[in-house]
């Protein structure tokens, strides 16, 4: 057979490697910004653009989507063209998938500042950026796939597998989860409402965490570990059970998001189970992985990309054993809504995400560069300041998280609340100083790293052309009788993805169906209303504010939560809620049912300086809520949007909207100049105050009356 | 005590085991059984129990290399050292479990005083339990340290083969793999860019605890959908509900804390009017002012009311509060004798004229006899003497709670 020469594109590798680094770097410099907020509120310079709920939101789409993302098509990059015997399929559409996902990146950095988002978590991109990812995302499959088409190698590696199945699975979440009614060209609403809307973004946000975190990564470790360790992978048909197995169970899991809420019964179960199921596939990976070493341990030793990957694969084990516990529900009970999750998921992300991917960068760019790494030495401090780091980001917060979490549940034998909310969040303080110093040993290893690459790089010379050769495929493969019958698929790419996209999609099917179709899953109730059109506008700034990083909308069926807020939440009560905004963290008090708990003034002095309210918050200042001019002009689209998501405003009501919208706003002014306070109708603050007085009303009142 | 010393035997048995098995035990027969429906507790009972299995797991693995043959006949003066550390490590375990027999005795005596609870634990049994499972983590890491120490003098002194031996014995029985020096045999003709497959049976442990999540996830199932024996969330919360209610009845049974707006009396104890002051400042001054001068909410120093200026009206207003007038009601968050404590200590700023003072809202409220206004303001003036009262007062309270207890 003759043999074919052929040049490997070294270039985008090259590219993306820099994108890497430098968003890793931005977006743990926006956590760390984020993290010293949340005891030092000022830190955001009392700008709009820099307070929590917007920093928060741009932290993990950078280090998710910037970093982990360029991080995932630097190593696929490499790893299918060798893998592949073959260029990728073309240089034009490398570029295209390169500076288009940059493009998103900054389009994304740009608007989530200015407040413009969906309000869904790792899903807040506005809709023309959503279809910008989905344009991209195909780009980056079409090369794959054409890449794929064109190969010198019969059969696919297991790691191609990983990113076949990343790539179907991802679409699909995207597409699924990103169905939005556009109000104009930097807002829209979401399609799905309430219950709906959050057991769809928790399929997305978990299964976002399984395919964009989790797959392609294994896709990595899979080609990089063996190669740097030299040693062959350990059990090739561990593979193929922890591959379906994986991909199979993990769609399912999105429910353990959302326990003890206004789901389904049946729902939250499928999702326990699911996860507790997920274990052993988890581990499979994280197995072949350790046991590839067998014999190469001395390797680890002298090898410092491969000391990151085994640190990386180890969380990765302790990850995914602790999130099968936390889907369990009397243990979410407790840790649900706490620092507990920020522990977990950053084990996940520092550990598994940040140590793979610089132990892929420690490996790849000497060979890039045709050099050596410029310091081994300095490499090293980077492995043991980031794995302090880890430590003392993670450990603080599972006991802050562990503790608040008691706190409230706290009662005394008279039957009543031992603590106050505020009272755990002024516990929480020296905690979360304890996990920014974490945090930033980590970015400071991160740092570290890009000085040393740098200089490597500037120390070698680029390996722009870089020649392979290999047979060509030609004809029908001869399949020997001994073959594994897992063997067949390898050699058909196409039949790969559909059979994975028909796996993926089973899941997500099954629990979505009765929920959409199946009335009793949703109760409704008569008294829940849609909102006003000055409530919805101030809706509509409580979303833009971000106000879901800190504050839920969920009160759960526990003595502790009712004593505390209130009638715990129902299903029925979130039918007009486009999108939901049942949040996942409770950094302060929960909200559901905050309507009518204070005065108008107490809200307005709380959004002008939230200590003068209540002591001790850690709550920025809104001081441009009281200033800014709302605008009006939009509520005649906002009302005509929701109007079309079926939400029950009379006909024509959405050219009447605004009267109704200025006499609500007359009332409230009045109610706050009787305590004193003088403002327009037209300022957004009026607005907000309308939103948060309705909260978890609709039924408070019917509540009362039955009572009477 | 008959029952303690056979509890101490037994649990000396399983010594090596379990110290919290017997700790649990304990609380059993002495307390209720409220312990096991406590989830912190489930919770910390079951990590203890895990790293103590772990702990037992690790250190036969790790005696049994020290005692293999290969050691014994190798390293014979290394031998040694091994298992005098593996003496060390067992008597560290014993220590800990007798320090578990002789602090359950304590837990006993001290689980009535009901002060401080976390998470619904007392202080005690939270950092008890804490503790052990922090020496627990002490030990392991001791264990895996030692481990290291162990494989290390193996890679070290020896090339390759006899020392793959020994790791074969252990891993190979976990995970049914082909020894490294014979995986030429099970290494499949796949050749990515130089990565090689071996084709290794999938390690038992892992397959069987595979089946095991399916079995649990079908069990889980059925437990909940189909027989619908396990409660689903809203039963579970009517239950939890239920028995809170019966605890706090049995509570306020024997608590002088038993006031409500019907039974409630002006109280004019300096330490009552203290407490009072304390609830107010943290609760109400937000709305009302630090000294009751008015804000967004009413000014409670002047003589107009509007919801009624008497004891009652007020101890009402306070507990169900007038929701929508944005007065929020108090009675989830304190208690009936708090309530009545506040209730006072507003009762005594009658006239105080505060700087400030908020406009007059409501209606003109005329005491029927006379208050005893004057001695409260006068109290207010003196807040060193109110902090040592009050002080007194909470000792005292706690000490009778703890009688009315037992």
């Amino acid at each position: 057979m003759e043999l074919q020469k052929f040049q490997y594109d070294n270039k985008t590798v090259k590219m993306f490697a820099y994108a890497t680094i430098l968003w890793g770097l931005v977006g743990m410099l926006v956590g760390l910004i984020a993290a010293i907020q949340l005891y030092l509120p000022a830190a955001n310079l009392n700008l709009p653009y820099t307070t929590f709920g917007r920093l928060r939101p741009l932290h993990t789409n950078a280090v998710i989507f910037a970093f982990v993302g360029n991080g995932i098509f630097m190593g696929v990059y490499y790893s299918l063209q060798r893998l592949l015997k073959a260029r990728m399929f073309s240089d034009l559409l490398s570029k295209i998938h390169f500076w288009g996902w940059q493009l998103i990146i900054v389009l994304a950095a740009l608007t989530l500042v200015l407040g413009k988002t969906t309000g869904k978590e790792y899903a807040e991109l506005e809709w023309p950026i959503d279809i910008l990812i989905t344009l991209v995302w195909v780009v980056f499959g079409w090369n794959m796939f054409g890449t794929i088409i064109r190969r010198r190698e019969r059969h696919l590696y297991v790691a191609i597998w990983f990113y076949i199945a990343t790539f179907v699975t991802v679409a699909m979440l995207h597409i699924v989860n990103s169905i939005e009614i556009p109000v104009s060209f930097w807002k829209s609403y979401s399609w799905y409402a309430g219950v709906q809307d959050a057991l769809v973004q928790w399929w997305y946000g978990h299964n976002a965490v399984a395919f964009f975190l989790t797959t392609p990564y294994l896709g990595l470790m899979y080609y990089f570990l063996p190669k740097m360790a030299q040693r062959p992978v350990y059990s090739y048909r561990l593979s193929i059970i922890h591959f379906w197995a994986l991909i199979f169970l993990y769609i399912w899991a999105g429910p353990h998001h959302l326990l003890y809420t206004s789901v389904p019964d049946w729902a939250q179960s499928l999702g326990v189970v699911f996860s507790v199921m997920l274990i052993a596939p988890s581990w499979g990976g994280m197995i072949n992985g350790l046991l590839t070493l067998r014999g190469a341990w001395d390797r680890v030793r002298d090898n410092v990309g491969l000391k990151f990957l085994v640190v990386a694969v180890t969380a990765y084990g302790m990850a995914t054993f602790e999130g099968p516990m936390l889907s369990l529900k009397n243990v979410n009970a407790i840790a649900h809504y706490t620092d507990w999750i920020v522990a977990h998921v950053h084990v996940g992300a520092l550990g598994w995400n940040g140590f793979m991917t610089f132990g892929i960068l420690y490996w790849l760019i000497p060979r890039l560069f045709q050099t050596k790494l410029y310091s081994e030495k300095l490499a090293n401090t980077h492995f043991w300041i980031g794995t302090l780091g880890i430590v003392l980001y993670a450990v603080p917060m599972y006991w802050a998280g562990f503790m608040q979490s008691s706190m409230w549940k706290d009662f005394t034998p008279e039957g009543q609340l031992k603590w106050q909310f505020m009272d755990t969040v002024t516990k929480m303080i020296p905690f979360y100083i304890a996990r920014s110093v974490g945090g930033a040993l980590f970015l400071v290893g991160a740092i570290l790293m890009t000085y040393n690459l740098i200089k490597t790089i500037k120390v070698g010379t680029f390996l722009e052309i870089e020649e392979d050769q290999a047979p060509a495929l030609v004809g029908e493969y001869q399949s020997h009788s001994k073959d594994h019958w897992h063997r067949w698929i390898e050699r058909k790419p196409i039949q790969l993805m559909i059979v994975s996209l028909v796996v993926v999609a089973i899941g997500g099917l099954i629990e979505f169906v009765p929920v959409f179709l199946v009335k009793s899953n949703i109760p409704t109730i008569a008294s829940v209303k849609p909102y006003t059109p000055l409530e919805l506008q101030g809706r509509d700034i409580y979303v833009r504010e971000g106000c879901y990083t800190c504050h839920s909308q969920m009160v759960r069926p526990f003595r502790s939560e009712t004593a505390r807020y209130g009638e715990y939440s129902k299903a029925g009560e979130f039918v007009y809620d486009h999108p939901f905004q049942w949040g996942s963290k409770r950094t302060g008090p929960d909200l559901a049912r905050l309507g009518g708990k204070y005065p108008d003034s107490w809200h307005y002095n709380h959004m002008l300086d939230p200590t003068s309210m209540s002591p001790g918050s850690v709550m920025p200042q809104y001081p441009w809520l009281l200033e800014d001019q709302l605008d009006a002009n939009s509520t005649m689209s906002k009302i005509k949007a929701m109007q079309r998501l079926g939400v029950p405003y009379p006909e024509g009501y959405d050219k009447i909207a605004i009267n109704d919208m200025e006499k609500q706003a007359k009332e409230i002014t009045a109610n706050l100049k009787k305590d004193g306070i003088e403002t327009l109708p037209d300022r957004e603050i009026v607005a907000l105050i309308a939103y948060l007085q309705r909260l978890g009303k609709d039924i408070k009142s019917e509540g009362l009356k039955t009572q009477k | 005590m008959l029952m303690n010393n056979f509890n101490k035997i037994k649990s000396l048995a399983v010594v090596m085991l379990i110290p919290a098995v017997g700790f649990c035990q304990e609380q059993t027969t002495k307390e209720s059984s409220s312990y096991f429906t406590n989830v912190l507790f489930l919770t910390l009972l079951v990590t203890i129990i895990v790293l103590a299995i772990v702990i037992v797991a690790f250190s036969s693995v790790f005696k049994n290399i020290a005692d293999s043959d290969y050691l014994t006949s190798k390293y014979s003066n290394k031998k040694e050292d091994n298992s005098s550390t593996m003496r060390n490590v067992t008597t560290v375990l014993l220590m800990l479990s007798s320090f578990a027999m002789m602090s359950q005795e304590k837990v006993v005596a001290i689980a009535k005083v009901d002060d401080g609870r976390i998470g619904g634990l007392d202080q005690f049994t939270f950092y008890f339990m804490l503790a052990i499972v922090f020496i627990e983590l002490v030990v392991l890491g001791l264990i895996i340290y030692q481990f290291n120490f162990l494989v290390k003098t193996h890679t070290v002194v020896e090339a390759t083969s006899k020392a793959k031996k020994v790791e074969s014995k252990i891993i190979m029985s976990l995970t049914d793999a082909v020894a490294v020096e014979e995986e030429e045999s099970i290494m499949l003709d796949h050749d990515y860019d130089g990565i090689k497959e071996l084709d290794n049976n999938l390690p038992p442990w892992w397959k069987y605890g595979f089946y095991l999540t399916i079995v649990v996830s079908v069990i889980y199932l059925f437990n909940f959908h189909v027989l619908g024996t396990g409660d689903l969330q809203t039963k579970e919360y009517e239950k939890e509900i239920a028995q809170a209610k019966l605890e706090v009845e049995e509570f306020m049974k024997t608590s002088a804390n038993n006031v409500d707006e019907s039974t409630v009396k002006l109280l004019t104890d300096a330490s009552d009017i203290a407490a009072g002051k304390a609830v107010f400042i943290a609760n109400c001054a937000a709305c009302h002012g630090q000294l009751g001068e008015g804000t967004v909410g009413p000014n409670f120093a002047d003589e107009y009311w509007m919801h009624g200026g008497s004891i009652q009206d007020i101890f009402k207003s306070i507990k169900y509060g007038w929701i929508e007038k944005g007065m929020k009601a108090w009675k989830e968050d304190l208690s009936p004798m708090q309530i009545a404590q506040v209730t006072s200590f507003i009762k005594s700023l009658k006239g105080t004229n505060p700087p400030n003072g908020k406009a007059p809202q409501g209606d003109l409220y005329m005491e029927g006899g006379a208050a005893p206004i004057s001695d409260s303001t006068a109290v207010i003036g003196d807040s060193l003497a109110i902090q040592i009262k009050a002080d007194s007062l909470k000792s005292t309270a706690a000490a009778t709670v703890t009688t009315a207890k037992k």
